[in-house]
């Protein structure tokens, strides 16, 4: 039998040619899109105009992506990792095969993920230096699209786990998974004290490039808003845990339990 | 001989529904046709031996090891399943070679192994389409071709011949005669009796759940004492056939048949009305000109066995 790592890599080299090619990809791709298309608008708006009006949209871009495109991706794709195989009774060829069962699972969200970030930082990257192409020569813009790149790649990392916990173990899993998305995660984040930290989003957030609000740092704390941020390194620790422990999980339940084709 | 696949008390049921109740049996090399109508619990037993599901009660093993959470197994098993579902996205030498790659072989093991299953198949033309835009024909053929593109020892297909014209039909049946006289185990399914028919004689009739029986046609046949074979003797003059008949103990009832050519004999001793036969043929007389058993075919074995 194959080891481990190498089944890893082939179910990842396997999916990321089948994901590429669907058509949630491309409904996807084309949602990525919308930023870069508001950046472009706003730019020919504020054409001549300083560079903070550019900071404040781009706040507003990264909403978009925080907590709508990443989440909605990862709920897409994390659900899918199990579910779509179980829906399309297309698992009996996976499962059949002499490799670990947890192997297609973290296979398959490494595929997912990779699929999902590549989307993003396509979109993040045009929008972002198309709100900010008059201060391209300012090399803190750089650190700061970095840092976003890196909150989101994360976020796509935590949030897919998660979702693909979900998928294994629920049958209505986009649905659940919805409501943690744009329910849970919006509403909790804002509560005071200790219990915004249980979202996913509140570590995220906790990442960002700090702006205090009316601040000299001449934007909108709008992602800031309400929050009490952790350390950062609190922070990324926590996103590894729950993507480690989740991820864990789905593992361990697609490796013992049994997946029945609804007739 | 060892059994290859065994299964020793198995059940499953789905929630209230029962998919295979109690069920021992043990299938050796060459072919073995599972037959059962829709529902019998076919697929249930073979998503058992492929480890795709878990046993409520008893077990199941593929060369003594038991098949469930054991992917070392799978180095052996080629698995046709039923349902006609792909990735859909994906070009026929994509599905065959992107699943070969959970094998292990190189690179180029892996082209050269795909290209001689979607040869076998007939789909070395085709095999840069989507399978979206395949045949059901074509369909039924890469998923086949995905079964046997390792060289499996054991290959389990579940109704393989649905979807397939009568040539495409002809050509898989002599694809799996050969995977048997290279010693291979072959367990094929299908609730169309002669497509078992043509592939093997060795079958487990499978009903509601449960195994009705196992084995070589006729042996099947034997075993139904309540009903009688019934033996077919075309001659030159059946009346003075049945004539010489009558006086005979192993025979139960006979009548002619409409070309007035035909005597049909029913027996419970088949043996004996053969040996009775033959004196008549070796006293002269009467000639033979063909006999034959009317119900010794597989619908009829399953009509009897499941009381229709």
């Amino acid at each position: 039998m194959m080891n481990t790592h190498r089944a890893v890599r082939e179910v990842f080299g396997f999916f990321l040619c089948l994901g590429r090619k669907t058509g949630k990809t491309r409904v996807f791709a084309l949602l990525g899109l919308v930023p870069v298309a508001l950046a472009v608008v706003v730019r020919v708006v504020l054409h001549g105009r300083t560079g903070d009006m550019a900071a404040v949209f781009t706040e507003i871009l990264m909403v978009f992506f925080l907590q709508f495109y990443i989440v909605i991706l990862a709920l897409f794709y994390g659900t899918s990792v199990v579910a779509e195989e179980v829906e399309g009774r297309t698992l009996s060829y996976l499962i059949t095969r002499p490799i670990a069962k947890p192997a297609i699972v973290l296979g398959k969200y490494a595929a997912y993920s990779l699929l999902m970030f590549l989307m993003v930082a396509v979109s993040l990257s045009l929008s972002f230096f198309i709100m900010n192409a008059g201060r391209l020569a300012d090399a803190r813009l750089y650190l700061t699209y970095l840092s976003y790149l890196g909150v989101l790649g994360l976020g796509i990392l935590a949030y897919t786990a998660f979702f693909s916990f979900l998928g294994t173990v629920l049958k209505k899993a986009i649905l659940v998974g919805l409501v943690f998305g744009f329910g849970w995660e919006n509403v909790i984040q804002y509560f005071p004290g200790s219990t915004q930290k249980f979202s996913v989003v509140h570590y995220l957030k906790s990442l960002l490039p700090y702006r205090p609000m009316g601040g000299g740092g001449g934007g909108v704390a709008l992602l800031l808003f309400r929050l009490e941020p952790t350390s950062p390194a609190i922070a990324v620790l926590m996103l590894a845990v729950i993507a480690g422990v989740f991820l864990a999980l789905a593992c361990w339940v697609f490796r013992t339990k049994e997946y029945l084709y609804e007739e | 001989m060892t059994a290859v696949i065994a299964a020793t008390h198995l059940s499953k049921w789905y929630g209230n529904v029962l998919g295979l109740n109690d069920v021992s049996l043990e299938i050796e090399a060459g072919i073995t046709g599972l037959l059962g109508p829709n529902g019998a619990g076919k697929s249930t037993f073979m998503k058992l031996i492929t480890g795709q599901m878990k046993p409520n009660i008893g077990q199941v093993t593929v060369r003594g090891r038991k098949s469930w959470n054991s992917p070392v197994l799978f180095r052996d098993i080629g698995f046709c399943p039923e349902n006609d579902v792909f990735y859909e996205e994906m070009t026929g030498w994509e599905f065959v070679t992107g699943l070969l790659r959970f094998y292990g072989y190189s690179a180029s093991e892996i082209k050269e192994r795909a290209a001689k299953a979607l040869d076998i198949v007939e789909l070395t033309k085709d095999k840069d389409r989507l399978i979206r835009g395949y045949s059901r024909g074509m369909r039924q053929r890469v998923k086949f071709a995905q079964a046997i593109a390792h060289d499996p020892e054991i290959v389990i297909l579940d109704e393989p011949l649905s979807g397939l014209d009568p040539l495409g039909k002809r050509k898989l049946i002599k694809l799996i005669k050969e995977f048997k006289s290279e010693g291979r185990t072959v367990l094929v399914s299908s609730h169309v009796l002669p497509e078992i028919e043509a592939l093997t004689s060795e079958i487990v009739l499978v009903h509601q759940g449960k195994i009705l029986a196992q084995g070589d046609i006729r042996f099947i046949r034997e075993l139904i004492e309540s009903h009688p074979h019934m033996i077919s003797v075309r001659s030159s003059d059946p009346r003075a056939l049945a004539a010489r008949f009558v006086g005979d103990r192993s025979i139960q009832k006979m009548s002619f048949g409409a070309d007035g050519r035909t005597l049909v004999v029913e027996t419970h001793k088949r043996d004996d009305f053969f040996g009775c036969l033959t004196g008549v043929v070796l006293e002269g007389g009467i000639e033979i000109e063909e006999i034959s058993s009317p119900d010794d075919n597989l619908q009829a074995v399953f009509e009897y066995l499941v009381g229709k």
